[in-house]
């Protein structure tokens, strides 16, 4: 039987995230059937919003208007699909992995008595792959319910094409007025952005492998080496008060891409990866020679970076003087 | 106040794992050290800062998987909370993040909790769902990646600030009960104290058979795990340590990077 695969096509301020455009891709590599993508907003941007991405895709398209759709809230979302789907029997519903929508994924699975699988990074054989311990393994995960709740780990598809065949209907539909107890009160931006960080053209990356606070030093001498230079860490470093978090890279902190970039001591969790990956260069010292980071990065060196670092300053120095 | 931690024990170091022989889970070397996930840490430190604020309020640390977890409990109760709660799921097998959510909900339903705190995700298999699933089933509000939060236990409610992209923060108030998952960062988790740390020693701990609260159902299987393919574009450099920082030297020298 040919089931409807779902989209929560997530937006902020008016626009629909590249995300949710890398989760239709994925959508349609399912290729279960129809495809049918779920834009939730208030009166004020609904019709706007849903014309939009119909207007984009070419896909069905249903906008879901509620007045406590203003702004995100998890409760709100969850309320809003649950009642959607309560005469319906979608196999999959397909959620863009940000923080939007890694929050109400699990929750939403609960509702629909569907299991949930975060973070997919491929498909095949209805089996879902993403990968664990901190990416050193692949694993195939099989749902062994009837729906799934999917949450699609970005930059993995790329953002789908524009329809240019209109196949599919736009539809707006209005939510029963739910209670909402969730009271939202906005964004507060950030206050560890570091635009001296994401402007330089080398970025020395200190990682929990540093092993303690002094040895920050070594790479801050490495640093020096450059002009317009920076120290960026990951941030494990900050939460152990290594740096402070205007130094964090990754999802949650800066975003640089530099000339290149020297990861020193760092895994190359996918949270962080997300922050450097469009790095010129990137070169990574690590001890484990099965780290992450060697998965990304151009060069890789195996070493101690707390005797390898030093002998690259060295070496450097002598090469200069020669 | 009446909170939950939910912890979970995970092995040290991914160094020491290799897929086992059913091709269906990991299993580690007999080495292998076990220590607390790290992002629960921040939740146990978050949950304590509260009792302290909130007199009377008493934190309970619920942990699932065989005996060895109970090395975890008692660090828990070492950093000073109140009871520990071990239900017991045999070793060496995946156990699903639905199957998680069930038991800690089934044995949290009768305690009234107002507050269950976990980490944003383990460090092992890095679900990121055992929160959000809990708050479905026990009909809390639930907020994840919490970087900050003010219980106004009076009102019945929980300011929070969530952290998103880039590190800005969406700020909610919820209603009591409430499931929060606790980001890294909120606060500097405390080490445990050596008085009670001997003290929980020998401390009692509540131990419940998994298969006690209900059958398993796992909502998806493990169809195959492996070793994630080695480094994809890039080029070891080989030799000596000096070979090898004068071979970095000479490629930064080709990207007129020195
Ligand atoms: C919602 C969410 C958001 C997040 N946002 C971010 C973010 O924005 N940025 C970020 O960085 N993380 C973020 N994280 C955390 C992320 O998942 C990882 O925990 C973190 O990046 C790990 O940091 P690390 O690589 O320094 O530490 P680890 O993962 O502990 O890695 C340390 C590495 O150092 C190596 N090593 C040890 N000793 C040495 C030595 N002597 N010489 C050389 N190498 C050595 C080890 O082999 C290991 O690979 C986030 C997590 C979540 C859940």
């Amino acid at each position: 039987m040919n089931r409807t695969v779902y989209v929560a096509a997530l937006h902020e301020k008016g626009h629909f995230m590249q995300e949710t455009f890398e989760t239709i891709s994925f959508a349609q590599e399912l290729d279960k059937g129809k495809i049918v993508l779920l834009v939730l907003a208030d009166e004020e941007s609904v019709t706007t919003l849903s014309r939009q991405l119909f207007l984009e895709t070419g896909l069905d398209t249903i906008g879901l208007k509620g007045n406590f759709l203003k702004g995100y809230s998890a409760e709100a979302y969850i309320k809003t699909l649950s009642s959607f789907f309560r005469d319906k029997e979608p196999a999959c519903v397909c959620i863009p992995h940000t923080s939007q929508g890694a929050d109400f994924a699990p929750q939403l699975s609960v509702a629909l008595q569907a299991c949930c699988i975060t973070a997919v990074e491929a498909v095949g054989n209805g089996a879902f792959t993403r990968t664990m311990f901190g990416g050193k393994f692949k694993v195939e995960i099989r749902p062994t319910k009837q729906a799934s709740v999917l949450t699609v780990l970005p930059g993995t598809w790329n953002p789908c094409s524009h329809g240019n065949i209109v196949q599919g209907e736009l539809t707006i539909t209005d939510v029963p007025d739910e209670s909402v107890s969730t009271r939202t009160h906005g964004i507060r931006e950030s206050s560890h952005k570091n635009a001296a960080l994401s402007d330089s053209e080398v970025v020395v990356s200190a990682g929990r492998g540093v092993g303690k606070q002094e040895n920050i030093r070594i790479l801050r001498d490495l640093c020096s080496l450059f002009p317009k230079s920076a120290l960026g860490s990951t941030r494990a470093v900050c939460d152990l008060g290594w740096l402070d978090y205007t130094h964090q890279i990754g999802v949650t902190g800066n975003k640089v891409s530099p000339r290149l970039y020297i990861a020193c001591g760092i895994s190359g969790a996918a949270q962080h990866v997300a922050g450097m990956k469009d790095s010129r260069l990137i070169i990574a010292v690590n001890t484990d020679i099965d780290a992450s980071i060697f998965r990304v990065a151009h060069y890789g060196v195996v070493e101690d970076l707390a005797r390898f670092i030093p002998l690259l300053i060295e070496a450097y120095i002598k090469r200069n003087r020669e | 106040m009446r909170i939950l931690v939910c912890v979970k024990q995970v092995c040290d170091s991914a160094d020491t794992l290799s897929v086992n022989n059913a091709g269906a889970w990991v299993e580690h070397a007999p080495k292998s050290v076990f220590r607390i996930n790290r992002f629960d840490e921040y939740a146990i430190e978050e949950g304590l800062r509260i009792t302290e604020r909130h007199s009377g309020s008493v934190l309970d640390i619920v942990s699932i998987g065989p005996q060895r977890v109970q090395a975890g409990i008692r660090r828990a109760l070492g950093m000073g909370a109140h009871h520990g709660i071990h239900i017991l799921k045999g070793e060496d097998t995946y156990v699903t993040p639905l199957e998680r959510a069930f038991l800690i909900s089934e044995a949290a339903r009768s305690r009234h909790y107002d507050l269950v705190l976990t980490g944003v995700m383990a460090e092992d298999d890095m679900e990121g769902q055992v929160g959000g699933l809990t708050a479905a089933m026990l009909a809390y509000a639930c907020a994840t990646n919490v970087i900050y939060e003010e219980t106004v236990p009076d009102r019945g409610e929980i300011t929070v600030e969530r952290e998103i992209e880039g590190g800005s923060r969406e700020c909610i108030t919820l209603k009591l009960p409430a499931v929060l998952t606790i980001q890294s960062g909120i606060n500097i988790p405390r080490y445990p104290v050596l008085s009670h740390m001997l003290k929980s020693r020998t401390a009692a701990l509540e131990q419940i058979s998994a298969g006690m609260l209900g059958p398993s159902r796992p909502g998806q299987v493990i169809e195959k795990i492996s070793p994630s393919p080695p480094a994809g574009i890039g080029e070891l450099i080989e030799g000596s340590p000096y070979e090898k920082a004068e071979k970095l030297l000479e490629i930064l020298h080709r990207h007129s990077l020195v």
